[in-house]
């Protein structure tokens, strides 16, 4: 089956740091995919290759068969490609509302000349319309109370709930998340959990998640991708990635030659292990 | 003045009178809802269509005469419109409220053998499908909200559009079955089943029919007139009495266009757009408004905070002459009614327990005309009320009509007695439990089992539930409740519980406002992690004994709180400490907390606490602190020298 995305040999260098090496998977269309890893190992790396904030050194990107891998960022979200930030990259001085609004802005056909003609061009019936699916959007994450909030001064857990709906509000096929439950309280991520999931299943979106919390991410992912020193150590379903012994070593801080000598092939690792 | 009377004796059921509406008034606005951040408008037509689909639909599903209806969701016009088509079918509606666990759910509708729940979303179906054995005459659950419902497969489950899509086949097919139904119901049948506040065992349900509670209404619209340019804002729950009597009583009746808000956090943003000519809060929602101002100006700049400070003073003076202050109206008032919503408010109220004298100073220096209500569920709610004029904080007011008859039984030497009531409305009984009736019922009376007196204005006080009134072992009484409520007058009190029932002293648990003590400590510089952590700080603790001391000086000696601790959680409606209307639940702290309670008459200074809390997910936290104990006694030894 071809993939929605898929990553082939990809490999990032910044100078002699080597963030990721010959990392190659697919994530399929309606899936809900998931990368964890230590810290630095490499995750975000992967999100901003994908979204093009990166080029890679090596390898090649395919969206939906077409090879993305040199394409500018700004392209990306016309193709149906969404993301949110692990650091929050929200505008603090807009409301919930504008801020969401701008997720929108590849979507809208009027520009500042053709807009200056409110009612001739069809930029009300636009704009109507886009408020429309804003609001939409809003009632799905339940942000409906802080709506004309100005973003800057609301708590974390609702901040990164806005960076979601500005991501949704792209329409995107594909959305990047990215840590989207860091810094969260139990009951937050329990609440980000659900919206992922019904993201997933009731908007059609294909997710591919980085995440931290190992719990969340074996309870809600179709499949888990693990990254190592930039390199994937296992691929599978929840439950075969955690019985996985590298994952195992990876995550409990136990000796192994991954993390002994990260220039190893993982060839050779594999036949060391 | 419109005559409620007449148009109660023209329509006696609810179905009827919306029928009659929607013939007269069809296009004129009934609803408002918000929605995806618009109001969306519903007409009496709408409304009349809406009910008679559920109505059919819940016919063809084979439901009729007799049969119980049950009813959970946020307060929506599907939760009005399932009401309404129950009647029409001859069954009879069953509130829930929204927050009810599961046990009262299962009690209450295996209680009723409810055959059909409409149920608003997800939230409310998961609660519904975890009773599943526990009600086996549950045949239909139909919810209105299709978010998350994916993942259900289960035969019982249908959608709300599905349910009037139904009906809307029959009416096609049978054109005047609809009419039929409603001329078929009486005013004298049972149509609600109303649960009785329960503070105590398994909430009653009292059984009342839909022509006296639209005669009531008339009663009470006739004492405090509304009329269609009224707007009301329905937010308190839906199987409550007060609101059966608002939203759908006095909204059919008078016509007064009630309006649902978005969602329950949206309350004060949408309660402002449509500035409702008449609101009921309970006396915490009046008192957390008053906070919530006062709060907000501790955070202003020092311009706006002596502006406050200063048209505060000229309004409050000004009431005590009885008049109103251009001035603090000018300065402050208009701005600040503007900012609550309170802007077109013609009546308010307040009732369910006494509201502080200075919060009712506060809102009538504001100009929003307070006043205080009273009654039971089984009397069809208040019956009592301030005639406009001769408002009095202590008082609840007087009977609204002459044949509401109001006697004081066993009186003692200063009047007091149990609140003995009859009127021609009242209800029908309990459902299923004639005992019960009995013993509330004699001859025709109902005995309310609250304390009360007439004052030398003849106007009704209520001190207390008769049962709550409290003994020490020195054999002073008192009332806990009075005393609390003026405790929680504090901003920085949230909630607490007096204690001295047979013990030789009275102590006070208090919980903190964790918002504003929070606000208060980031203020001065005071770090704390959670709300068990900030409650065990000294500064804290020196701050409540302010607090505590200022009260105690207004209560006569014997009433003072000697003992106080601030407790390491908030008291919580989910752990059976408070009732859904937030009444403390005596017996249950004492239980629950019979520990602490030992430790503090035992003269202990510190408790250590190691317990689990359990959150409504299912999910615990173990917390392990001590509490201090404050002795404010002047024969104690001095705290600062302990320590």
């Amino acid at each position: 089956m071809a993939h929605t995305l898929e990553l082939r040999g990809v490999s990032l260098r910044f100078g002699g740091v080597r963030a990721l090496t010959e990392v190659s998977f697919g994530v399929n269309e309606g899936e809900l995919f998931s990368i964890i890893g230590p810290n630095g190992a490499g995750k975000t790396s992967i999100v901003n290759c994908i979204s093009g904030r990166y080029r890679p050194t090596d390898g090649q990107l395919f969206y939906r068969g077409r090879d993305i891998t040199a394409l500018n960022p700004n392209a990306r979200p016309s193709l149906g490609i969404g993301r949110t930030f692990q650091n929050l990259a929200l505008f603090h001085h807009m409301t919930v509302l504008d801020n969401i609004m701008v997720g929108r802005h590849h979507l809208l056909k009027n520009n500042f000349i053709t807009g200056s003609l409110y009612w001739l061009t069809g930029a009300r019936r636009e704009e109507l319309e886009h408020r429309r699916k804003v609001e939409e959007i809003i009632d799905f994450l339940d942000l409906q109370p802080v709506r004309k909030a100005t973003a800057g001064t609301l708590p974390y857990g609702l901040r990164k709930r806005v960076e979601l709906a500005r991501a949704m509000a792209l329409e995107p096929q594909l959305i990047l998340l990215d840590e989207p439950m860091a810094g969260m309280n139990f009951e937050e991520k329990e609440d980000m959990a659900r919206y992922i999931v019904d993201l997933n299943e009731e908007f059609g979106m294909t997710v591919m998640m980085i995440e931290h919390d190992m719990g969340v991410v074996m309870d809600i992912s179709h499949r888990v991708m693990v990254l190592d020193f930039g390199r994937k150590i296992a691929e599978g379903d929840p439950a075969s990635v955690l019985a996985d012994p590298h994952v195992k070593r990876a995550y409990l801080g136990e000796e192994d030659e991954v993390l002994v000598d990260p220039d190893n092939t993982p060839a050779t690792t594999e036949s060391a292990a | 003045m419109m005559d409620y009377a007449g148009r109660a004796a023209a329509a006696d059921t609810f179905p009827k009178l919306l029928r009659l509406n929607a013939r007269e008034h069809g296009g004129d606005i009934a609803l408002r809802e918000k929605d995806l951040g618009l109001w969306r408008l519903f007409s009496w037509n709408d409304y009349q269509t809406r009910v008679r689909d559920f109505a059919l639909g819940m016919v063809e599903l084979g439901l009729g005469h007799g049969d119980v209806i049950g009813i959970i969701g946020d307060n929506r016009p599907d939760w009005v419109s399932a009401e309404i088509a129950t009647h029409a079918i001859g069954a009879m509606s069953l509130g829930l409220y929204r927050d009810v666990l599961d046990e009262e759910a299962a009690y209450l509708l295996s209680y009723g053998a409810a055959k059909l729940v409409f149920a608003e979303d997800e939230e409310q179906v998961d609660k519904l499908l975890a009773l599943a054995a526990r009600v086996p005459n549950l045949k239909h659950i139909v919810y209105s909200d299709p978010r998350g419902m994916r993942k259900y497969d289960d035969p019982r489950l249908m959608r709300a559009d599905g349910l009037a899509g139904l009906g809307r086949d029959r009416a096609g097919r049978e054109p005047g079955l609809y009419d039929q139904l409603v001329d078929a119901t009486r005013g004298e049948d049972v149509a609600i089943l109303c649960t009785t506040s329960g503070t105590t065992a398994h909430p009653k349900l009292a059984m009342l029919a839909a022509g006296r509670v639209l005669r009531h209404c008339a009663t009470y619209l006739a004492f405090d007139p509304k009329g269609p340019d009224d707007e009301y804002v329905s937010v308190l729950p839906l199987p409550w009495i007060m609101e059966q009597v608002y939203a759908l009583g006095k909204g059919l009746l008078c016509r007064m266009k009630v309006n649902f808000v978005e969602q329950p956090d949206t309350l004060m943003n949408d309660f402002r757009e449509i500035a409702p000519t008449f609101v009921l809060f309970a006396p915490r929602v009046w008192e957390s408004i008053a906070a919530d101002v006062r709060a907000g100006v501790m955070d202003s700049s020092p311009l706006k905070q002596s502006l406050y400070q200063l048209g505060m003073k000229a309004g409050l003076a000004a009431l005590a002459r009885g008049r109103h202050s251009a001035t603090a109206d000018l300065l402050l008032f208009r701005a600040l009614r503007d900012r609550l919503g309170f802007t077109r408010l013609r009546s308010a109220a307040t009732g369910g327990a006494a509201l502080g004298p200075d919060t009712f100073k506060f809102f009538q220096a504001m100009g929003v005309p307070l006043r205080t209500l009273y009654g039971q569920t089984e009397l069809l709610g208040a019956y009592t009320l301030h005639p406009f004029g001769k408002v009095d904080p202590d008082t609840t007011g007087v009977a609204m009509a002459d044949n509401i008859e109001i006697r004081i039984d066993n009186p003692d030497i200063h009047g007091v007695g149990e609140i003995v009531v009859r009127h021609p409305n009242m209800f029908l009984g309990y459902y299923k439990s004639p005992e019960a009736s009995a013993a509330d019922m004699k001859d025709g009376w109902m005995h309310s089992g609250d304390a009360g007196y007439f004052n030398d204005d003849n106007q009704l006080v209520v001190i207390d539930r008769i049962k709550d009134l409290a003994e020490t072992a020195r054999g002073e009484r008192f009332s806990p409740q009075y005393i609390e409520n003026k405790l929680k007058f504090s901003p920085y009190i949230a909630e607490t519980v007096v204690l001295g029932a047979g013990r030789d002293a009275l102590a006070a648990m208090i919980c903190i406002r964790f918002s504003i003590i929070s606000k208060w400590a980031e203020k001065h510089r005071i770090a704390f992690t959670t709300y068990t952590d900030l409650a065990s700080r000294p500064e804290v603790y020196a701050l409540l004994r302010r607090e505590v001391e200022t009260v105690n000086a207004t209560l006569p000696p014997a009433q003072r709180i000697s003992r106080f601790l601030l407790l390491y959680k908030e008291l919580d409606a989910d752990d059976g400490e408070l009732t859904r209307t937030r009444k403390v639940r005596r017996s249950v702290i004492n239980e629950k907390y019979a520990g602490i309670i030992d430790a503090i008459y035992g003269g202990q200074r510190e408790i250590p606490i190691d317990t689990v809390i359990r959150f409504q997910d299912g999910t615990t936290q173990r917390i392990r602190t001590r509490l201090a104990v404050v002795d404010l006694s002047p024969d104690a030894p001095l705290a600062e020298a302990a320590e």
